[in-house]
């Protein structure tokens, strides 16, 4: 054994916890500071517990995941902030713009890392990796922002009477607080957790960022709404097979009319995506040989190497329910002053619903954020006005802008089509609800 | 109370939770209070009045055969508590080591069951390690092989509670393949007896009367009469919710009874205790809160929904945090007089910090709630 040459091991007492570090030895006992485990004496007894050598281990240092200290500790409780999304940083953003001093903690489930979360449906093709996608790190965001960060922690209770936030690094207490949880992936019954990815967030488009680094592979597309058509062209262009697996007739149904999501179907055939529509799951499959199936509910089986869902968004209803703060489809605001049910506590961005409906686009939430600055800071509780959002679809080769939001019973009219354009507008009873351009000259618009 | 209600062979008799629970609190504040320091600091090991508190019907509750009732044992546990946190805890060792008894399903535990029940038989529960084990927070520490009726184990564990000779306590054990890796484990009902090798612990700072022994095991045999599940793993996950929920009642009790160490000095120093915070109102509204949200969760104690287990560690977590701001807040109420050694806030501290320490710690439930979280 070249004993000298070999860095210092530490072993851990499997009974009681303590470590063995064999620069230091054990000196009380006799072991000299540079005493090798295997040289320990088969009688030495761990110094805490009393069990011999035997109940000792290898013992690597785990890593630590908290974050580093941004802001000078203060007990003083002030604006807390769940969820380091697009949300969670405009509305530090806003606070920090109108109040240099108030105290303010963000509590993120991840890193906390600012990037800008559109970009994931459209990255892969561009060869960038999720630490390219980081604009900011929480650490330097901290820091110009002087915002007390705990990060790779969950709130897990929320008591509104004592307003006391429970952590899973221990309880805060807040003076106002904003919840930007953001939302989480809707899996169908079909679909576990570990069997597919999602991009609802960069650490799970890292993963498989990094996976289909490999080379090309045979992607599935479960569900054709927005991410999964711009995931479909981007997974494309990235050079790999993607199949996009449709449980409707066409894609974007609640927006396109038949017309323009032909068009756009065409788009994607003609770029090499195959588009299954009307086509339901009815559960996966690994053969013997390793290879995985989705098996449709006609029977047809289709290869692939990873499966994405991109089958929606739900919001997560675990703290509103326990503060009793009203949940409809998200967490209920009010449209003007973005407070939830409870006086001091707001919410913005993917996780609240206002009259029961969700809005997951990033245009409203920098005003959300500063109505809620606004409303925090100076009592403006009437700043807040909700605009449908203009619908972009960033399929290049298909670029969609969608103004107003369309309804079910409405009636659609084509404007112009030619081979360039197609506009259409729908109507309700005369009125024009929405306006749809889709088409390579509106290119730059759409970016 | 007691002898009549061993000789009851009507069924119903232990339905009544006000009674069971009346009686409970009765001993408890009879003859606990008297001993709690010497339970506390001088190792004094209340089996005597453990075994007044089972035929009072403290310890059963829980169990199917009793009705199920997790209320009623936690509120026993608290009871209990509310006088001596070590017995509150010694409590909570007999009523899962009862549960381990009566869901392992063989008919040679099953039997035991009865006597556990009625304190009549004691036992504990060496799953420290084991449950931080699953979980990735240590590794295991006792190894087993199969052998012709059973398994043989060994190794060792630093601090394990409510055990002496003559009595038991459930313990789960690796199995590993030839090259290493694991293949599964097992859960047992370890009976003390002469192949066990019990050491005494270092001393404490408190909690001294638990009988806790470093217990170590050199080709212990387990007979098949002893198996507790095999697999363990799917055992532990139906029963891990119900296993940490009860601990509530201990915790509860010991902030009680700092609420009520405030309380007892209310009127000679109340007019300077008005300026302190957590004042006694003020935890027992918090206290009334977590109770409420606990007995809510007792419906289900077998419960594995996430759902349910993030609230089950959460309440724990609060009640951990509760009984250390409580017992802080006793002692500075008390001001000198709680200063004095062997002061009842004295001990509610040691007894709290305990509360927080043991398995499952602050830490470690804030670690597991963080896993599930993040489990999507």
């Amino acid at each position: 054994m070249t004993h000298s040459t070999e860095p210092w091991r530490l072993f851990i007492c499997r009974a009681c916890g303590l470590i063995y570090d064999e620069a230091e030895g054990d000196p009380d006992s006799g072991l000299a500071p540079g005493t090798r485990f295997e040289d320990i004496p088969v009688d030495w007894e761990c110094p805490l517990c009393g069990v011999t050598k035997t109940d000792f281990e290898p013992f690597e240092r785990p890593q630590i995941s908290a974050a580093p200290q941004t802001v000078a500790f203060s007990k003083k409780p002030g604006i807390v902030v769940i969820g380091a999304g697009l949300a969670g940083w405009s509305v530090i953003e806003a606070l920090r713009k109108d109040d240099a001093d108030i105290p303010i903690t963000l509590l993120s489930a991840c890193k906390g890392d600012r990037y800008h979360k559109p970009e994931l449906s459209v990255a892969m093709s561009r060869g960038v990796s999720a630490e390219q996608l980081v604009r900011e790190s929480a650490e330097d965001a901290g820091r110009r922002l002087r915002v007390k960060l705990i990060t790779n922690a969950f709130a897990v209770g929320l008591n509104t009477a004592r307003h006391e936030l429970r952590t899973t690094r221990g309880t805060i207490e807040y003076t106002h607080l904003v919840l930007a949880q953001g939302s989480k992936p809707y899996l169908p019954k079909q679909l576990a957790a570990d069997t597919c990815w999602h991009v609802n967030h960069l650490k799970s488009w890292g993963g498989l960022e990094k996976t289909l680094r490999a080379g090309p592979q045979r992607v599935a597309i479960i569900g054709a709404g927005m991410i999964g058509c711009e995931l479909a062209e981007d997974l494309n262009k990235a050079g790999h097979h993607v199949s996009l697996i449709n449980r409707d007739a066409h894609p974007l149904l609640a927006l396109l009319p038949p017309l323009a999501a032909s068009c756009l179907v065409d788009s994607m055939v003609q770029q090499g995506i195959e588009h299954h529509a009307n086509a339901h799951i009815a559960g996966l499959e690994k053969a013997a040989s390793g290879e995985s199936y989705i098996v449709l509910e006609d029977g047809s089986k289709l290869a692939y190497d990873q499966l994405i869902a991109a089958t929606g968004l739900q919001t997560d209803n675990r703290l509103a329910k326990q503060a009793g703060l009203a949940f409809d489809n998200g967490i209920a605001v009010n449209a003007r002053s973005l407070q939830t049910s409870e006086k001091n506590i707001y919410a913005l961005g993917d996780c609240i619903s206002i009259d029961g409906v969700a809005c997951r686009f990033i245009e409203p939430i920098a005003h959300q954020a500063r109505s809620i600055a606004s409303s925090i800071l100076c009592g403006d509780q009437q700043s807040y006005e909700h605009v449908d959002p203009v619908i972009r679809l960033k399929t290049r080769a298909m670029p969609i802008v969608l103004r107003g939001i369309p309804k079910p019973v409405g009636i659609w009219k084509t404007v112009t089509q030619n081979q360039q354009q197609l506009v259409m507008e729908q109507y309700v009873e005369g009125e024009k609800m929405a306006v749809l351009t889709m088409g390579l000259s509106s290119g730059s618009e759409a970016a | 109370m007691n002898n009549t209600a061993l000789s009851n062979e009507d069924e119903s008799f232990w339905d009544d939770d006000a009674r069971i629970l009346c009686d409970v609190e009765r001993v408890a504040s009879v003859r606990l209070s008297a001993v709690a320091n010497s339970i506390d600091q001088d190792g004094y090991y209340p089996a005597d009045i453990m075994g007044e508190l089972g035929q009072a019907g403290a310890f059963l509750p829980h169990l199917k055969a009793y009705g199920e009732r997790f209320d009623a044992a936690i509120n026993n546990m608290s009871a209990i508590s509310r006088h001596c946190g070590s017995t509150g805890f010694i409590t909570w060792c007999q009523d899962v080591c009862g549960l381990y008894m009566e869901l392992s399903g063989n008919p040679a535990l099953v039997n035991r069951m009865t006597d556990h029940a009625t304190g009549i038989t004691f036992g504990g529960t060496a799953l420290s390690n084991p449950m931080k084990a699953f979980t990735n927070i240590e590794a295991m520490a006792l190894k087993a092989s199969k052998v012709e009726g059973g398994y043989v184990v060994s190794g060792t564990l630093p601090w394990v509670s409510h055990i002496a000779d003559g009595q038991c306590c459930g313990a789960i054990a690796a199995i590993d393949n030839t090259d290493g890796s694991r293949s599964h484990e097992v859960m047992f009902m370890l009976d003390i007896n002469e192949e066990v090798k019990l050491t005494k612990c270092p001393e404490f700072s408190g909690m001294e009367g638990t009988s806790t022994w470093a217990l170590n095991l050199n080709e212990y045999f387990v007979s098949d009469a002893q198996i507790i599940a095999d697999p363990a793993r799917p055992f532990i996950k139906k029963i891990r919710g119900a296993f940490i929920l009860l601990q509530t009642g201990w915790a509860m009790g010991v902030t009680q009874a700092s609420i009520d160490a405030c309380r007892e000095v209310e009127v000679s120093l109340g007019h300077v205790n008005q300026f302190l915070h957590n004042r006694p109102d003020e935890l027992e509204a918090e206290l009334k809160d977590l109770h409420a949200r606990i007995m809510q969760l007792a419906k289900n104690p077998y419960d594995t929904s996430k759902e349910h287990m993030l609230d089950v560690l959460d309440t724990r977590a609060q009640c951990s945090e509760l009984s250390l701001k409580a017992s802080q807040s006793a002692l500075l109420h008390q001001g000198a007089r709680g200063y004095l050694m062997k002061s009842k806030p004295q001990r509610l501290i040691r007894e709290a910090h305990f509360v927080g320490i043991v398995t499952p710690a602050i830490k470690h439930l804030r670690w597991e709630m963080a896993k599930l979280m993040s489990e999507g």
